[in-house]
């Protein structure tokens, strides 16, 4: 693959802008979400307030001072995933708390997906890389977004990742050991791809499961978002089994070069499913 | 409306790899998935309709009636003129009752049942741009039309015919008249903005608002429906909406995620666009 390097480097800078402009709005509508849920439940009202800026500094923290993947030896997420979440209080806690614990496995997965020279360093495909960046970031916004929220109704943030799918995640990273980068970026396309569906099967669930409205509102925000990134990876993984990877691109003219069945493939059907969907439970706070 | 190239360089090499792996996801899709989903959706409109009024209508009928209108294409449309120039002819609905956006949802319709007639109706829109986009294409009033972009447009269509017919499947198992009319607030002006469409990539971007307004309608939506089997069909179909979306602005050339008018990507889905 040809690297513009320039314009890679243009399309990082890019990225980091979005994110500080993004972050904007998500702070202001995740402030009015605990405005909302303190009204409903009045406790600890400065926690709630300081808690989206901390937790965000925690997650940040042990991400960067625990390696969770060496780039080239494929290690696993043992180490930062060893005390993994399990039961807690209210229904609505509870399923808030396991969606944190998703988003914190996501976070960590595409994290550890970064530090693979193709998915992070500047030889990676330019949307592969920005793709991985800005998901990464979402996802810590979304598990700041339920922690916040289980806090305001009472209930304890969830740092931990959902305890049955880190041997799963374990597993595949470990597979990636010694991999080419073609067969490399592949498996982490997969690995996310799995990790998407059933975030956003979860979140689809749990709109039905949750008692609060305003925790509905949330998780349908949320929801959608993780649909978009299932059907990114899908058409990514097409690609790139079809040996196209020049045609993950955003440049002009690509859309009219990518296979007719590119058109499609990001969306395979008409109803989101929820079979893959985590039991509400899973990941609450013990 | 942004201008966007889609010019169409040809697929080399690898297509028939990819649409072998399209087909086998298609075949899933209609062998398994399909059933399943719809089996899923009869069983989510028997819960509502346990909530609220009498069925009239069984669900093994709505599962062959479904079935039948996905086969059968067409959505109808009333309440909008011959638009796009020609681009299009659209059937006649059976009983051609012209709605206001006064008169709509229908009298009669309250709650739950009300947004499923503003959710049939808004998916009714969408089948109907579509098929006039589709017309266009057909008649080379759009020029060159990428291959991917035509993929895009039947799926996406077939798709929001089978959301519109399962709204109206829920308003019909609860003895009310489906909704065959698009939706009368949005339609002038998505009459008015098809009308200026001249190439693929305005129809893309008329495409993502119509995606859009439907996405975030369903956002909207699923944190004031009473009905839990409600919620659960409008939970189902937002990220299927949202889908489209991404692949939208990927055809387009920008970031394939949910952003701002500026091009920021957002976190959190919107609904200031909502009906």
């Amino acid at each position: 693959m040809n690297v513009d390097q320039r314009a890679l480097a243009e399309l990082l800078e890019e990225s980091q802008d979005l994110q500080a402009d993004a972050m904007r709005p998500t702070h202001e509508a995740l402030d009015e979400l605990v405005e909302v849920n303190r009204a409903a439940s009045p406790s600890e009202p400065n926690e709630n307030l300081q808690f989206h800026e901390e937790h965000k500094r925690g997650v940040l923290s042990s991400l960067t001072t625990a390696p969770l993947l060496a780039a080239a030896g494929g290690l696993t997420l043992v180490g930062a995933l060893a005390s993994a979440a399990s039961a807690s209080s209210s229904q609505d806690i509870q399923i808030l708390q396991t969606a944190a614990s998703i988003e914190n496995l996501a976070v960590a997965t595409y994290k550890t997906a970064l530090t693979l020279p193709y998915i992070g360093s500047s030889s990676a495909n330019a949307v592969v890389n920005k793709f991985a960046r800005v998901t990464m970031n979402q996802h810590a916004q979304h598990a700041d977004a339920f922690n916040a929220a289980a806090k305001a109704l009472g209930g304890k943030a969830q740092t931990k990742p959902d305890p049955a799918f880190v041997p799963v995640v374990n597993k595949a990273v470990a597979s990636l050991s010694g991999a080419s980068a073609a067969k490399g970026t592949l498996g982490v396309v997969g690995l996310a791809l799995e990790l998407e569906n059933i975030a956003a099967e979860t979140y689809v669930k749990d709109t039905t499961l949750v008692a609060s409205s305003v925790n509905k509102a949330l998780f349908a925000s949320v929801m959608g978002v993780e649909a978009q990134h299932v059907a990114v990876l899908l058409a990514v993984q097409a690609l790139l089994n079809a040996g196209a990877p020049q045609l993950i691109s955003l440049a002009p003219g690509t859309a009219g070069m990518l296979p007719a069945a590119a058109g499609s493939v990001g969306f395979p059907n008409a109803f989101y499913k929820t079979n893959t969907a985590a039991p509400a439970t899973q990941g609450a706070v013990k | 409306m942004k201008k966007k190239n889609l010019n169409n360089v040809g697929f080399q090499g690898t297509e028939s790899e990819l649409l072998a792996m399209t087909r086998e996801l298609d075949d899933m899709h209609h062998d398994v998935g399909m059933p399943a989903m719809w089996e899923g959706v009869s069983n989510m409109i028997d819960n509502l309709s346990d909530n609220t009024q009498a069925r009239s209508t069984s669900r093994r009928t709505f599962l062959l009636g479904v079935g039948g209108a996905v086969a059968g294409g067409a959505i109808l449309s009333a309440g909008l003129s011959p638009l796009l120039a020609g681009a299009a002819t659209l059937q006649k609905p059976a009983t051609s009752s012209v709605l206001t956006s006064k008169t709509f949802p229908p009298a009669g319709l309250k709650g739950d049942l009300a947004v499923a007639a503003v959710a049939a109706s808004l998916e009714n829109l969408a089948v109907y741009a579509y098929n006039a986009g589709l017309k266009a294409a057909t008649a080379g009033k759009l020029g060159t039309v990428p291959p991917a972009v035509g993929t895009f447009v039947t799926t996406a269509l077939a798709q929001h015919t089978q959301h519109a017919e399962a709204w109206n499947a829920v308003l019909a198992s609860n003895g009310k008249a489906k909704v065959t009319e698009v939706n009368p607030t949005l339609a002038p002006t998505v009459n008015a903005d098809f009308a200026k469409v001249t190439d693929v990539a305005q129809l893309a971007e008329l495409a993502l608002t119509l995606e859009t307004i439907a996405a975030e309608t369903y956002q909207a939506e699923t944190s004031k429906l009473m009905s839990k089997a409600a919620i659960g069909l409008s939970a189902s179909i937002q990220p299927v909406e949202m889908q489209h979306i991404a692949i939208l602005y990927y055809v387009l050339g920008e970031y394939p995620g949910i952003q701002t008018s500026g091009g920021a990507t957002l976190a959190f889905s919107p609904i200031n666009q909502a009906v």
